[in-house]
C-alpha cells in the first residue's frame, strides 16, 4: 500500500506534465477509436450497399452462371422453388429474384450499354429500401413497360421522366431482345459505378422482353442476421441439392474485400505511427520523473530500499499514468462508438 | 568486540585521471555506546570514511567490519539489506522523501523491514514524540524547518533499530539553537537507550559535545581524543 501511495503521489508532483501526459494517452485512445470504428462502420457500410444493391449477401444461381454469366444459364424461378427457400433456414429474413443482363440504351439522342435488372419492387424494397431512392417519377407496376433508371445513365442518355427509352440486345438462347419502355423514374444508386448504367423494369417486363418467362438469373437471400450467412447458407445447399448453386457475400465481393484489408492496413499504419509519438512522449515524462529525482532514489538505496523495489515504484508510476489515459480515453470515446453503432438505417452485423 | 573496524582504508578518487587519495591507511574502531565526532577541514575525507562504514561506497583498499562481518566485499543488494537492518542514517541535506509525510517517512523503512503494520504505526508515533515533533507527525517535509527535518531524520535513522547511526554533518544547515536541540535529542538517545552515534563536523560547538573526537586532515586520522564530558551535558 505504501508502494501504491509513493507511485501515486509521485505522479502529481508535477500535476500539469502529467495530466498533459493522461490527455495524450487519452487522446490516442480516442483517435484509434474513432478510427476504428469508422472504418469499420464505414466498411459494413459498404459491405451492406453492395450485399443490398449488387450482389445479396447470398445468392442463388445456376451452377453455371459463374463462369458464364449468360441469360442462357439462367433457372426457372416458380412459387415452388420460393417456398422451398423460404423454408430452408429460420434465420431467412426474405428473397428477392432478379433476372439481370446488359442490353443497349437509346434516348434520343444517345445510346449507351445499361444493366438491365428485372426485380420484384416489392421484394427489392425490403431488401434495399428501393422505392426510397426515387428522386423523380414513380415506379413500375409489375408488368408494366416502364423503366426507373439510374440518374447517372439519363444524364448520359439525355432522357428525362415521360420520355421513351429503347433498349436492344440479346434474350435468351439468342433470341433477340427489343423493345420501348417509357421511363416512369429515376433514381439515385448508392454504387456510382451502377447509378451510370441501371434499368429496372419489373420481373416480368424483363422475362418478356429477354424471352426468359419465368426464368431468373440469381435469387438474393438476406438472412435476419449478417453473422447467420454461413449456418443459411448451409441450409441452402442442404435443401436445393446440386442444381443450385449458393454463394455467399465474401465470395461474391472479393475485389471489395481486397479493398476493405488494404484500407486496414493504412490505417494499422497511421495508428502505429500515433502509438510511437504517444509513446514516446509517455517515455520522455517517465524519463524526466526519473531524471529529476535522482537524488531521493540515492538516499531511498542508502537507507535499504532494493533497486527492484524502486523499479517497481517506477513501474508503478508508468502503469497508472496508462491506465489513466486509456480509462479517460476510452469514456470519452465511448459515446463516439455508440454513435457509430446506433446510425439509422444500419444492417445488424 | 567493536561495531565498526577499518582496516587500512584506503580511497582514491579518479585514480586514472587526477587521483584524489580522500583515505589513506585509516585502522579505527568504533564501540557500541560511543558518541563520537570526526572533525576535519572541508575535503579532509570525513564523509568519504563515512560512507565507506556505511557501505554506501567501496574503499580502492583495506576493510571495513561491522559486527565482524566485511561489507566491502558483499554484492550489491546484499549491501543494501545489510544497511537496512543494522545502519541508520543521517545526511546534511535531502534527507526525507517530500511526498511522504513525517509519520510515512520514518515508517517507510519499517516497512522495508517488512515490520508488522501495528507495530511499524506504534513506533513511529513514539519516535516522533521522542523527537519533539508529536505535533507534526503530518507535515510533509517542505512543511517543516530545517531542524525539524532533520528531528524526523534522526527519527527515521532511529525507527530501524540500527546497531549504530552515522550522520555526515547532521548541523550543517541549521541555526544554532536547531543545531544544539538535534544535538540534545541525539545525546539522549546515546544516553537512555544506548543509541551508538559516529557524526561528522566542522563546528567546534558540536565537537564540544562529544565524547570521542576523531580528528582528520588530509585523508588520515591526526589525533583520536576522548574528551572530558563538560557541565552542559549533566545540566
Ligand atoms: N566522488 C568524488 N570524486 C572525486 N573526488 C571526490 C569525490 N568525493 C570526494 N572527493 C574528494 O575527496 C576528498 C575528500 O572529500 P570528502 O570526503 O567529501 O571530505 P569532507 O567530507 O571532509 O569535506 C576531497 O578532496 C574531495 O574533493
Ligand atoms: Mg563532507
Amino acid at each position: 500500500m505504501m508502494y501504491l501511495k509513493l507511485a501515486w503521489r509521485n505522479i502529481w508532483r508535477n500535476r500539469r506534465r502529467t495530466i498533459i501526459t493522461v490527455s495524450s494517452v487519452a487522446f490516442a485512445v480516442v483517435l484509434s477509436l474513432i478510427l476504428e470504428s469508422m472504418s469499420l462502420g464505414s466498411h459494413e457500410h459498404m459491405i451492406d450497399v453492395t450485399a443490398q444493391f449488387h450482389t445479396g449477401y447470398l445468392q442463388i444461381q445456376d451452377p453455371l452462371f459463374e463462369d458464364e454469366p449468360f441469360l442462357d444459364n439462367t433457372f426457372y424461378y416458380d412459387e415452388a422453388l420460393r417456398n422451398t427457400i423460404l423454408n430452408a433456414d429460420p434465420s431467412i429474413d426474405y428473397i428477392a429474384p432478379r433476372i439481370e443482363t446488359f442490353l443497349l440504351a437509346a434516348g434520343d439522342l444517345q445510346a449507351r450499354g445499361a444493366l438491365v435488372m428485372g426485380i420484384d419492387l416489392e421484394m427489392e424494397h425490403n431488401l434495399n429500401r428501393l422505392k426510397d431512392r426515387l428522386t423523380e417519377g414513380r415506379f413500375f407496376e409489375p408488368g408494366e413497360e416502364a423503366a426507373v433508371l439510374g440518374a447517372g445513365l439519363a444524364r448520359r442518355l439525355y432522357v428525362e421522366v415521360g420520355d421513351t427509352l429503347a433498349m436492344l440486345g440479346q434474350g435468351r438462347f439468342g433470341m433477340s431482345a427489343s423493345g420501348l419502355f417509357k421511363v416512369a423514374g429515376l433514381m439515385n444508386h448508392p454504387l456510382r459505378e451502377m447509378d451510370n448504367q441501371i434499368v429496372y423494369l419489373s420481373l416480368p417486363t424483363a422475362q418478356w422482353l429477354l424471352s426468359a418467362e419465368d426464368y431468373v438469373t440469381t435469387i438474393l437471400v438476406t438472412p435476419d442476421e449478417i453473422r447467420n450467412t454461413d449456418p443459411v447458407s448451409e441450409s441452402l445447399r442442404d435443401a436445393l441439392g446440386s442444381e443450385l448453386r449458393v454463394l455467399t457475400w465474401p465470395e461474391l465481393m472479393p475485389e471489395l474485400l481486397q479493398g476493405i484489408e488494404f484500407d486496414k492496413i493504412q490505417m494499422y499504419i497511421m495508428m502505429g505511427i500515433l502509438y510511437v509519438v504517444i509513446g514516446f512522449g509517455l517515455f520522455g515524462t517517465i524519463l524526466t520523473m526519473t531524471l529529476e529525482r535522482m537524488k531521493e532514489f540515492g538516499l531511498l538505496l542508502s537507507v535499504g530500499m532494493q533497486r527492484f523495489q524502486l523499479s517497481g515504484v517506477i513501474f508503478m508510476e508508468t502503469l497508472i499514468i496508462s491506465l489513466m489515459g486509456v480509462l479517460s480515453g476510452s469514456v470519452l470515446g465511448f459515446p463516439i462508438l455508440l454513435m457509430v453503432l446506433s446510425q439509422p438505417g444500419r444492417t445488424k452485423w | 568486540m567493536a561495531i565498526v573496524r577499518t582496516e587500512k582504508l584506503s580511497k582514491v578518487y579518479n585514480p586514472d585521471t587526477v587521483p584524489v587519495h580522500a583515505l589513506r591507511d585509516v585502522s579505527i574502531e568504533i564501540n557500541e555506546g560511543e558518541f563520537t565526532a570526526v572533525r576535519g577541514p572541508s575535503g579532509s575525507g570525513k564523509t568519504t570514511l563515512l560512507n565507506m562504514i556505511g557501505g554506501l561506497d567501496k574503499p580502492t583498499s583495506g576493510n571495513v567490519f561491522i559486527n565482524g562481518q566485511e561489507i566491502s566485499k558483499m554484492k550489491d543488494s546484499k549491501r543494501i539489506d545489510f544497511r537496512l537492518q543494522n545502519i541508520g542514517f543521517v545526511f546534511q541535506h535531502y534527507n526525507l522523501i517530500p511526498v511522504f509525510t513525517a509519520r510515512e517517512n520514518v515508517s517507510f523503512i519499517m516497512l522495508l523491514q517488512k515490520r508488522n503494520k501495528k507495530e511499524i504505526q506504534q513506533r513511529a508515533d513514539e519516535l516522533l514524540e521522542q523527537v519533539g515533533l508529536g505535533e507534526r507527525k503530518d507535515a510533509r517535509p517542505v512543511q517543516l524547518s530545517g531542524g525539524q527535518q532533520q528531528r524526523v531524520a534522526v527519527a527515521r535513522a532511529l525507527a530501524s533499530e540500527p546497531k549504530f547511526i552515522l550522520a555526515d554533518e547532521p548541523t550543517a544547515n541549521l541555526d544554532t539553537e536547531s543545531a544544539m536541540n538535534l544535538l540534545d535529542i541525539m545525546e539522549k538517545m546515546n544516553h537512555e537507550q544506548n543509541v551508538t552515534f559516529v557524526f561528522s563536523t566542522h563546528d567546534q560547538r558540536v565537537i564540544d559535545r562529544a565524547r570521542r573526537v576523531i580528528t582528520m586532515v588530509d585523508g588520515a586520522i591526526h589525533k583520536d581524543e576522548i574528551q572530558h564530558t563538560d557541565e552542559k551535558q549533566d545540566a
